[in-house]
């Protein structure tokens, strides 16, 4: 389980970076969606795996550890509203200087 | 109900953001709301720092109740609480300055519900003693930062905003490796608690990660020398009450953070990690020394300014002395009165110019009708390149004196060059504004931004050079309780 955790967040964040890197604006909203969906991945796979009934269950057995996924539940709601906020500005940006290539946003010369 | 108290400053701007977009629909009553908030929030941070000083002990508040390692910690310390009051002061300067302006998107309804946001989500992360909490409170920030740039005026807002947004993205990541590896490593995310184990166990696999994660992030939100790229376009395009705050304030999250790191996260690992400070330290001071005195733009030239000083704090930090260290704090303190002064001033004057700009090329020459502004320029300038009577002089003086008895000869001999270049480009900037002719034609309009904000803060930094002794013996008393982490664990968990 943890070499299958290892090699997924490992190919996330591969495909992120790469995305990241293109330039078209599209490439890049999907860079950051895989990128937050990657450290998600890392942050769950800080041990919320480890146990087998729900942290506050009545059930017996090692308990997993709750905050783990109160902490991802915090990053994915953040994540998504910046996701948001970021959608919102690419599409002022594609109108206003009417491209989705980011080498062509480059008005702040002097 | 002292425990509590360390809450309010958060708490005040917050729940004023949410109140003022109540008020939405009547500018003048939500602007009134807004500064009382502010003043509410100012005054209780500063009755915070006088508690915390006068008894020595800090404010620690168990958000829920929960004990200190399981729980959130709020921890008003003597440094989070001075930090908490230096952001403050600016942030109340900045509304007025936003009250005072004649820019547009002032008016918006979103305007000042997201100043105050950035104002909790400012004093949030310098108030927080757990490392999760700061990132929330810094994306907070980062937001609301963001989203006051992209309602900008000037059209090319949105694309310094989109750039900015990207890259705090990045610093958000990397934070959040650092929490993630932190975390499974040492099973706790409060800093006091981190510290502890990590002095005891220092040899986990994850631990230099962390601290490489944990840096860089810092280093972007301060921007610091290879992660730069992105601050003078978004501090020049932002609107004038905007650009103050995040040339002054904002950027102090990361020397805030990088500090706590040396003195209380990681003082085992801090060597390497202060002689890299040093040397980008170092490199920001000449880097943006030249690239102000190269640019075209007074307020442009402003945000490389802030690349060269945040360097000195840097520098300060890395010396890690204990004069050094509060050389970095005196200077964070004053730095931030000056920038966000100066940049209300380039502010002022581009509001003047027959088009709303601050190229050097349409506002040079207009100063000739502006002599208030002028002579404050004039003030701040000598504040920025370390002059007496100004309190930039008490932070360069304290700083070369600090690197002396430290006997760091080659990295002062830099920083002293590096001094210089503050001279230059600043006496460049007046020269261009005031001295010379106008541009063919060009005449200042009758009527522009208010300066009251940026004289009340010049009035304050030539209060504080002339009568320093205050700000000293708290930064000297800042840097005693600092320099003890063990008295910082012991009075997060409990006892």
């Amino acid at each position: 389980m943890e070499l299958l955790y290892a090699i997924a967040i490992g190919l996330m964040f591969g495909i992120a970076v790469f995305q990241l890197l293109r330039r078209n604006f599209n490439r890049v909203a999907l860079g950051v969606i895989i990128l937050s969906n990657a450290i998600n991945l890392f942050l769950l796979s800080m041990g919320a795996t480890n146990g087998e009934v729900a942290a506050y269950a009545a059930a017996t057995g090692q308990r997993s550890d709750a905050l783990p996924q109160a902490l991802v539940l915090t990053a994915i709601v953040i994540s998504l509203g910046g996701l948001a906020f970021v959608l919102a500005m690419m599409y002022i940006l594609s109108i206003r200087y009417n491209t989705t290539d980011t080498d062509e946003v480059d008005r702040l010369k002097y | 109900m002292r425990n509590e108290w360390v809450l309010l400053p958060i708490i005040i701007p917050l729940a004023g953001a949410a109140i003022a977009v109540l008020l939405r629909r009547t500018h003048r009553v939500q602007a009134a709301w807004s500064f009382g908030a502010m003043l509410t929030s100012l005054a209780v941070s500063v009755l915070l720092l006088i508690d915390v000083l006068s008894t020595g002990r800090p404010v620690v508040f168990q958000v829920g109740a929960w004990p200190a390692p399981f729980g959130i910690s709020l921890m008003g310390d003597a440094l989070a609480a001075l930090m908490a009051v230096m952001c403050q002061v600016v942030l109340a300067a900045g509304l007025v300055y936003a009250r005072g302006s004649r820019d547009q998107c002032v008016q918006y309804s979103g305007f000042f519900p997201l100043f105050l946001a950035l104002a909790a989500g400012l004093t949030g992360a310098m108030l927080t003693g757990d490392l999760f909490n700061l990132f929330v409170f810094a994306e907070l920030v980062v937001i609301s930062g963001t989203i006051l740039t992209a309602i900008s005026d000037d059209k090319s807002g949105v694309e310094a905003a989109f750039k900015y947004f990207f890259i705090s993205l990045l610093a958000s990541a990397l934070l959040l490796i650092a929490i993630g590896s932190l975390y499974a490593s040492y099973g706790t995310l409060n800093m006091a608690d981190l510290a502890r184990r990590i002095a005891a166990e220092p040899d986990r696999p994850l631990l230099p990660i962390a601290l490489a994660t944990l840096t860089a992030a810092f280093l972007i939100k301060s921007a610091v020398f290879p992660f730069h790229f992105w601050q003078p376009d978004f501090h020049s395009a932002s609107p004038t009450a905007v650009s103050a705050m995040l040339s002054s304030v904002v950027v102090k999250i990361g020397v805030y953070g990088l500090l706590r790191m040396t003195t209380l996260i990681f003082v085992e690992q801090a060597g390497p990690l202060r002689e890299l400070l040093v040397v980008l330290g170092l490199i920001g001071v000449l880097f943006g020394g030249l690239a102000a005195i190269g640019t075209q733009h007074a307020k442009r030239m402003l945000a490389y300014s802030t690349l060269g000083q945040i360097g000195f704090m840097l520098v300060g930090i890395g010396w890690g002395t204990p004069l050094a260290l509060m050389a970095a704090l005196v200077f964070a303190v004053n730095h931030a009165l000056l920038k966000s002064a100066m940049l209300m001033l380039a502010g002022n004057v581009a509001s003047r110019a027959p088009i709303k700009s601050a190229a050097f090329n349409v506002i040079g020459g207009l100063g000739k009708t502006l002599p208030l502004a002028g002579a404050l320029f004039l003030l701040g300038g000598m504040g920025l390149a370390g002059l007496p009577p100004m309190n930039g002089f008490l932070s360069k003086y304290l700083l070369f004196n600090s690197g002396l008895s430290a006997q760091e000869f080659g990295s002062l001999a830099l920083a002293a060059t590096g001094s210089v270049f503050t001279l230059v480009y600043v006496a460049r900037a007046f020269q261009k504004i005031w001295w010379e002719p106008p541009v063919e034609g060009a005449k200042a309009k009758p009527y522009g931004d208010r300066l009251i904000a940026p004289a009340l803060l010049i009035g304050l930094c030539l209060l504080i050079g002339v009568w320093g002794e205050p700000l000293l013996k708290v930064s000297a008393a800042v840097i005693d309780w600092i320099s003890t982490p063990a008295a910082y664990i012991s009075a997060v968990r409990g006892g």
